[in-house]
């Protein structure tokens, strides 16, 4: 019996069950169309917007502020899932067509499917700092449609999930373009630029200045005080337009915050003005922010110091320069094939005075410039002053194929020399030899 | 009269459950878009050449669930993409076309290829060249770099496929991985991209790749002299003075060569010398 009732209990909680499921089916929606509705919807919502806008959308691609600056891209989506793209990455800033996909997974997203200019972001291969080996500019290409305001389309990218906006672009836009290019070189510089950059800040009543290291393939700069009881540093992360450059990080200055950096033409400069003498200024110079009294190791009656540029060495290092490559290989290709530069000694104080040895490879025999020097105490330089030329057995006129090379040697402004803190290849200390008049500095052992 | 009774309330629950729903609406057309995509030139060219003969479909526009979203990757220049491909047809296809059967590559290939433009590079400062996963698809990257004139460049990218399809072969047939593990045991090293070719040669390896382990061994044992001329590959033997070091690289061939004729009832040598002729007639076109 007591099975029976057990069973007819069950029969009738399961009848129950079976009754009960479905006696309210009308659930209250909360959306007014269901997921696959809505998502197709966004899809085709992002899509006509994309192709509202007449001149196209324009962004300015910051893809990790902390670390590098933005590169302004222009896109203009037309039918068949094609797209014109241009950018300022680099000085080609032509429009070239690709396809975009508005692709839909957890969410709906745009995503330019074959090669354009915002792919060079995404390059493994192509990496500004070394930090950033095998990550490029750290760019997406994929952007989920997170909505738009006042206009403009938001989108989260794909990996770090950044918001990027897309504005719409004007012709104007489309025709300035190309022109962020000379003011992206007057920051690069060419190989004639002073080597050092300042950021001199202005708050008003007083003028700092800072070491200003700044990355050109990054577009990323920090100042760095030259106080060394100071410990403040400013991160400027830059765009670039026809006037200026803008900074995504802002320089706080007494409270205001400085964005905006405009180029000056006549004093090669980028200035970004506030209110009551607030300023601050990007400039050049050929003297280092912070001067050492390394140079006085070197000045007369001290005794012997060798200071030699290896080339198979050091013509590589970091901290040679572009302008002394160039001279060294104009050199060069004023030599016969098999010859070229292998040394560049600079005797201080030795037996036989102070001297350059400009030594060859090839069987060429050694070529002496005989020197005296003089002290800047007050630039903290060193000034090499022509005495004589010869061969190691007897005097010789000037030799013609080294007189660019050598007038850097002898500029009257003189020479910065500093005792760097890194080693290159040997144990041999590294001493740098600046010119105080030109971009021209050589990295040499301590021999 | 209990079993009617059972059965009675069976009968009862089940007409419930059938009737239970029956005023719901049912479903409409679907809504998911099933309109076909519009079809470029390639695309089409892509269709012909590929997807109808040999059932491959080649992806070169982006899919990020095609690719490892860590790396830094784009896709190819389109431009890029036709040239590539007929590459890997006229040399890779065809030539097993040719020496294995009309069907060989049907029955057995990787069944997408997934182009990439760039270089895939590793933190490490190595480059990896090809995929092969699962012997289903083969990811070929650095697409825009190809140079069809280069015979140098024709020859890195055909490498990568005939390595990544020698994996393929050996998923569906394994090869003789005992006698191989037995000839050069203590040459394997994770740390492969730290040596130098003619060091891995002096000590039995085709390449330093090849000293990943014994897969990677055959792959790149068989890929090098198929992407070789005969002269070129006995130039590289001449170039290994080790006679220990030659007679295990000249071991690892003879097992290649047996596996191709045992397994596939493939001539290994007719095979290399046909991708050498495709090879020619794609870099003098």
């Amino acid at each position: 019996m007591k099975a029976k009732y057990i069973y007819k209990c069950l029969m009738i909680s399961f009848a129950a069950l079976l009754l009960g499921s479905c006696s309210s089916p009308e659930v209250d929606a909360k959306f007014d169309q269901n997921a696959t509705e809505r998502l197709s919807g966004r899809q085709k919502e992002l899509n006509d917007l994309l192709l509202s806008s007449a001149e196209g959308w324009k962004a300015v691609y910051y893809t990790d502020s902390t670390q590098l600056g933005g590169w302004t891209h222009l896109f203009k989506f037309l039918p068949e899932g094609k797209v014109d793209m241009a950018s300022d990455f680099d000085s080609d800033t032509k429009t070239y067509t690709s396809q975009y996909d508005i692709q839909v997974g957890s969410t709906v997203s745009l995503v330019f499917t074959t090669e354009n200019r915002i792919h060079l972001l995404s390059n493994a291969a192509d990496y500004p700092t070394a930090g950033l080996l095998a990550k490029g500019y750290l760019g997406d290409f994929q952007f989920y449609y997170y909505g738009q305001k006042n206009g403009d389309i938001i989108f989260r990218t794909n990996r770090n999930g950044h918001f990027l906006r897309f504005v719409k672009a004007t012709a104007q836009d489309w025709t300035d373009l190309p022109k962020n290019t000379p003011i992206i070189s007057n920051i690069t510089g060419d190989m004639t630029s002073p080597l050092f950059r300042l950021l001199e800040i202005n708050d008003g009543t007083t003028t700092k200045s800072y070491d200003f290291d700044y990355n050109t393939d990054a577009r990323f700069g920090t100042g760095y005080s030259l106080d060394p009881a100071v410990n403040t540093s400013y991160d400027l992360a830059f765009s670039f337009n026809p006037t200026g450059a803008y900074s995504k990080t802002p320089l706080d200055v007494k409270g205001q915050k400085l964005t905006d950096f405009l180029y000056s033409s006549t004093d090669n400069t980028f200035v970004a003005t506030g209110k009551d003498g607030v300023k601050a200024t990007i400039k050049y110079t050929n003297a280092p922010p912070i001067v050492t009294d390394d140079y006085k190791n070197f000045v007369n009656g001290k005794p012997q110091m060798v200071l030699g540029y290896i080339a198979a060495n050091l013509y590589t290092a970091p901290t040679t320069s572009d302008y002394f490559r160039f001279l060294i290989t104009k050199v060069n290709a004023s030599l016969p094939a098999a010859q070229s530069i292998s040394r560049i000694q600079v005797f201080f104080n030795s037996a036989f005075g102070t001297y350059i040895e400009y030594r060859f490879n090839g069987g060429k025999p050694s070529i002496y410039h005989n020197l005296t020097t003089t002290e800047n105490s007050a630039n903290k330089t060193l000034v090499l002053v022509h005495d004589s030329w010869d061969d190691g057995a007897a005097l010789i006129a000037a030799p013609a194929f080294l007189k660019d090379i050598d007038a850097q040697f002898t500029n009257p402004i003189g020479f910065y020399i500093k005792k760097e803190n890194f080693k290159i290849s040997f144990s041999n200390v590294i001493y740098t030899m600046t010119s105080a008049s030109s971009s021209f500095r050589m990295t040499t052992y301590q021999l | 009269m209990k079993i009617f009774k059972t059965y009675k309330t069976v009968v009862i629950a089940g007409v419930l459950l059938l009737a239970s729903c029956a005023q719901e609406d049912q479903p409409k057309e679907s809504q998911l878009d099933f309109s076909v995509p519009v079809k470029t030139d390639l695309d089409k060219w892509i269709g012909t050449n590929f997807l109808d003969p040999y059932n491959i479909a080649v992806y070169y526009e982006w899919n990020q669930n095609l690719v490892d979203n860590n790396k830094y990757l784009f896709p190819p220049l389109v431009s890029k993409v036709q040239p590539a491909m007929e590459v890997v047809k006229k040399i890779w296809i065809d030539s097993y076309s040719t020496i294995g059967g009309a069907n060989f590559v049907k029955k057995i290939a990787p069944r997408e290829f997934v182009l990439v433009g760039g270089v895939n590079l590793n933190t490490n400062g190595t480059v990896t060249l090809g995929l092969a996963e699962a012997g289903q698809r083969v990811s070929l990257f650095q697409i825009d770099n190809l140079n069809k004139k280069s015979r140098a460049s024709v020859t890195q990218f055909i490498h990568t496929i005939q390595h990544e399809y020698v994996h393929i072969l050996n998923q569906t047939k394994p090869f003789d991985e005992q006698a191989w593990s037995k000839l050069t045991p203590s040459g394997y090293t994770s740390t492969w991209y730290n040596e130098a070719t003619a060091t891995s040669r002096s000590l039995g390896f085709i390449t330093s790749y090849a000293r990943l382990n014994i897969y990677e061994d055959f792959a790149e044992t068989a890929a090098t002299i198929l992407t070789s001329s005969k002269a070129e590959y006995d130039a590289i033997l001449a170039g290994v003075t080790d006679a220990t070091a030659k007679a295990n690289i000249k071991a690892k061939e003879a097992i290649v060569v047996k596996y191709y004729k045992d397994a596939y009832n493939v001539d290994f040598y007719a095979l290399r010398d046909e991708a050498q002729k495709n090879t020619d007639a794609v870099i003098n076109n």
